[in-house]
């Protein structure tokens, strides 16, 4: 039921997928075309951080529930290493979990996968979270 | 004159075209780049989405690096992002037109730093603030 509600439109826009969304969890996925890469023919870094702040995003909303959609979450920070590459034709997956939701703050932790075996990125991200009393 | 972009010379990168940034400066150490939000930008929360500011930030970076290390050289041993920190300092709605500047720290034989600003046209706000390394990698050594 609130899986279209989760849905981004930018994430959407660029072509992921959900695959799975659950309290603190959610999968997503895409498949490399040339539109989503840089001057060099491999992945734009973009692609990543839209996909893992997508996935947080999302799982930190499953977690939160009613409260996400009364006062909604918002990335400050985040932290992304770039491991590897990918190109055109390789499936990414990026799994974003929340490792604490506090009353003001939450964090998670994001990793993207190519071509379901090589960890291509690794993210960290922090929230920021307003629980309105009541 | 119309048809031909403001900066010619290098080519914008295709998921940057995708989401309909522009480049509207490019010299020797510095870039600036532009979107104007629209409605497929956003979060489910209906505002921009951290990934558009991210990725012009990646974009105006890797730019800024290639306007200092010349294009040639550049697609002979290309950058590549390895670390991203961006700060999500204020948010912006479908309407806004962002700018986006970035400038190079260090330029050294492996790696370059550098960082970069986005900011709301007309009032100036400072929604985010990037800093991003890049290594250069060797394809031709044999």
């Amino acid at each position: 039921m609130t899986d279209e509600r989760r849905r981004s439109p930018f994430s959407a826009f660029i072509g992921t997928e959900m695959e799975e969304l659950r309290e603190g969890y959610a999968r997503l996925s895409l498949t490399l075309e040339p539109r989503h890469t840089n001057p060099n023919g491999v992945m734009h870094g973009g692609v990543i951080t839209t996909m893992m702040d997508s996935a947080l995003g999302a799982a930190l909303g499953a977690l939160r529930g009613e409260a996400a959609r009364r006062d909604p979450h918002a990335t400050v920070e985040m932290n992304a290493s770039f491991l590897s590459g990918a190109r055109p034709g390789d499936r990414i997956v990026v799994e974003g979990r929340v490792i604490r939701l506090g009353k003001t703050i939450a964090f998670g932790e994001a990793e993207a996968t190519r071509n379901g075996d090589t960890l291509i990125a690794k993210g960290r991200l922090t929230f920021a979270v307003r629980n309105r009393g009541g | 004159m119309s048809e031909s972009p403001a900066a010619p010379e290098r080519p914008l990168s295709p998921f940057v075209e995708l989401i309909g940034g522009r480049l509207e400066e490019w010299r020797e150490g510095y870039v600036r780049m532009a979107l104007t939000l629209e409605p497929h930008h956003t979060n489910p929360n209906g505002v921009m989405h951290g990934g558009v500011v991210t990725t012009l930030m990646d974009e105006a970076l890797g730019g800024v690096i290639a306007s200092v290390r010349g294009l040639e050289t550049m697609f002979a041993a290309p950058h590549a992002t390895v670390e991203m920190n961006a700060s999500f300092l204020a948010g912006a709605r479908p309407g806004d037109r962002i700018v986006v500047e970035a400038r190079v720290l260090r330029l050294g034989r492996r790696v370059a730093f550098g960082e970069a600003e986005a900011r709301r046209d007309g009032d100036g706000e400072l929604l985010a603030k990037g800093r991003m390394t890049f290594v250069i990698m060797d394809l031709g050594a044999a």
